[in-house]
């Protein structure tokens, strides 16, 4: 049976990345087989590639919410608890409800936001990776699994649309 | 090999708009690596001068800052120059000062990326730490002023044996939740587009340093989701912060406004404050990124004249508005005719302090509006380091007419007295040495320059031929 290796080919523009990709899904990788790594970002409809969800969004709405409950307890729970009388105005005053409320709800949004890139992202994150420190210097690197005995195709196609180099790769500590 | 700052031979700064194109940061690309390698020679080369700098400050806030408010501490706040009528003094005025200082950062960069300023892009980073560290210095001011600083504790909103809570119908209550929240979303901004630069500094050093990266890069490594999620948590920041940092220095503006004094009571306030910590904000980032140009190696090749051509004509602008709102609340109690209104304001103008309301004046508008609207000197990164410092010595007198020269002016004249600062003097030579000191010691650690966003900037930008000139044409890739 024949071994499967990783290969990682790097590009140092998009345009020859993006056909690269192409003939990538003609020989018959699919793209939730292949990685995209570069060192800035590029728009899936750059890249003509399936588009990317992401929870970000969402969790931030929820922790908007939840900000919105903790300034409602401050503001009609604290008062409820220990009233505090403020010369002429109610003991759940309005007004404040909408600072502490903007202020809560913000905080919320984004702690969340933040919080849920950790989540969403996977960070922290320190096992071994595939990975190139020329990634960072703004190459393009295409990283997809194929055989042992197909390597050689592969290598010839991708270095013929621009590839700088196609190398076996391992994941290894960054 | 990186280029050294030395050798970096840029086209003519005069070369005005239709001059060489490569005088734009956009339009004269480099290799990323070379790139790289500039930002990390910058932050890893260190010269004794910069060292002798570092001790200098050490010592400064060793006896300015510490042993003065140790002192403080010991003795009680008896040793300051507050007494009735002024019970809020320089404190609260560096408090506001350096909230103000950290309003430039939320703006430049948030403001500036949703509105998609391409000029914004090498310098954002300065001006995201200047909000970070202005908001430590900011805590600290306030800290002092709190006097028993070991129960600052009681600000806190948790249940306790004194079955005691704060008030949240006092404006101090809203300006701590509105600062807290300030601080923790503006951290956590400087941190998101930092981490591809932190990636970035990992892949290219040893030794601790390698360490040091790679844990605060988190494994970031660039994949299509990494950057998905980055970039939407990046853009829901740019959009949150904005309406946060109005907020904050409202909110900051109702702790005076909410209280019936004369000079204080004012509708205007919240705008007037808002518009006063951008003047002092952009300012700093002026004064930021000259140090920066001259001190740090290869950084005349990221800051470049047109950045303090852009700065200087948003701060001419942020000048016009600030006499505005400042003519604004001049006029209506001036107009009222209350006789303390009265009496406060000729108190600023002819009392003893009346030189420094008079240079409040020049520093905000005379001098800014001399200089700001020529092009050519606003190129000229000397000359906006001296408008830069200029208005925010101006800015800081602004707080310092506010607080305790209008808190002279009280409803009951036999309290009247003159405010004369005493350990408030070196405490706030501390807060600024502490600034200073972080700034330093943070441009030795982190890349000053987001050097992704520049790239990414680069690959947007090309020149385009209309008729017989070329013009620069963005795409839009962000």
């Amino acid at each position: 049976m024949a071994e499967t290796v990783t290969l990682l080919a790097l590009f140092a523009d998009i345009d020859p990345t993006v056909k690269a990709i192409d003939k990538l899904h003609e020989m018959g990788i699919a793209d939730n087989k292949m990685d995209i790594i570069s060192g800035i970002p590029f728009s899936h409809e750059m890249l003509g590639r399936p588009k990317v969800s992401t929870l970000v969004p969402r969790l931030a709405m929820g922790g908007a919410m939840l900000g919105l409950i903790a300034a409602l307890f401050f503001i009609f729970g604290i008062p409820g608890l220990f009233p505090l009388h403020v010369g002429g105005q109610p003991v759940f005053p309005i007004p404040p409800l909408y600072i502490i409320g903007f202020e809560m709800i913000m905080l919320g949004l984004m702690g969340t936001a933040f919080l849920g890139l950790f989540l969403a992202g996977r960070f922290p994150s320190y096992e071994p990776k595939v990975y190139v420190p020329e990634i960072s210097d703004g190459k393009i690197a295409v990283v997809f699994p194929c055989s042992d005995e197909m390597q050689p195709q592969f290598t010839d196609a991708l270095m013929s649309l621009g590839a700088e180099q196609v190398r076996p790769v391992e994941a290894k500590t960054l | 090999m990186a280029t050294m700052a030395e050798s970096i031979v840029l086209p003519d700064a005069s070369a005005g708009e239709h001059g060489d194109p490569r005088e734009h940061l956009m339009l004269d690309p480099r290799p990323r690596g070379e790139m790289n390698a500039m930002v990390l020679e910058s932050m890893h080369k260190t010269s004794k001068k910069f060292w002798g700098v570092v001790i200098f400050l050490v010592l400064t806030i060793a006896f300015a800052l510490v042993g003065a408010w140790g002192y403080m501490i010991a003795n009680g706040m008896g040793v300051t120059g507050l007494t009735r009528p002024e019970y809020w003094g320089i404190f609260i005025v560096n408090t506001v000062f350096w909230i103000g200082i950290s309003h430039a950062g939320t703006f430049i960069s948030a403001l500036l990326r949703v509105m998609k300023y391409e000029v914004r892009r090498p310098f954002t980073r300065a001006a995201e730490l200047m909000t970070t560290f202005g908001l430590v210095q900011a805590g600290i001011s306030i800290f002092m002023h709190l006097g028993r600083v070991w129960l600052a504790y009681w600000l806190v909103p948790y249940p306790n044996v004194r079955t005691l809570w704060p008030n949240f119908h006092s404006p101090l209550m809203w300006d701590f939740m509105a600062i807290n929240t300030y601080v923790i979303a503006s951290t956590m901004y400087l941190f998101l587009p930092l981490l591809p630069d932190l990636a970035m500094a990992r892949d290219r050093s040893t030794g601790w340093r390698k360490t040091f990266y790679r844990i605060i890069s988190l494994g970031f490594r660039g994949t299509e989701a990494e950057w998905k999620h980055l970039k939407a948590a990046m853009n829901i920041f740019a959009f949150a912060i904005i309406p946060v940092m109005f907020s904050v220095h409202t909110i900051v503006s109702w702790d005076f406004a909410m209280a019936t004094r004369p000079g204080w009571a004012s509708s205007v306030f919240g705008p007037y404050f808002v518009i006063g910590a951008l003047q002092s904000g952009i300012a700093a980032v002026l004064i930021v990124l000259f140090m920066i140009r001259s001190t740090m190696k290869n950084m005349k090749y990221f800051i470049r004249p047109e950045h303090f051509d852009f700065l200087g004509k948003l701060s001419l602008i942020v000048s016009m508005a600030w006499a505005y709102f400042f003519f604004n609340d001049y006029l209506v109690p001036w107009y009222g005719g209350d006789k303390f209104d009265k009496l406060l304001l000729d108190f600023h103008a002819h009392g003893p302090f009346a030189w420094v309301w008079v240079y409040m004046l020049i520093g905000n508008i005379v001098i800014p509006w001399a200089i700001l609207w020529n092009k050519k000197w606003r190129r000229k990164p000397w000359l906006m380091l001296i408008v830069g410092i200029v208005i925010n010595v101006a800015m800081w007198i602004e707080r310092f007419v506010i607080i305790p020269v209008s808190l002279t002016i009280t409803r009951m004249p036999f309290t009247w007295r003159l405010y004369h600062p005493s350990i408030e003097i070196p405490l706030t030579i501390g807060t600024f040495a502490l600034f200073m000191l972080l700034y330093m010691l943070a441009s030795r650690l982190i890349p000053m320059v987001p050097v992704w966003e520049v790239q990414e900037g680069q690959n947007a930008h090309t020149l385009r031929k209309v008729g017989k000139a070329e013009v620069t044409s963005v795409s839009e890739v962000d």
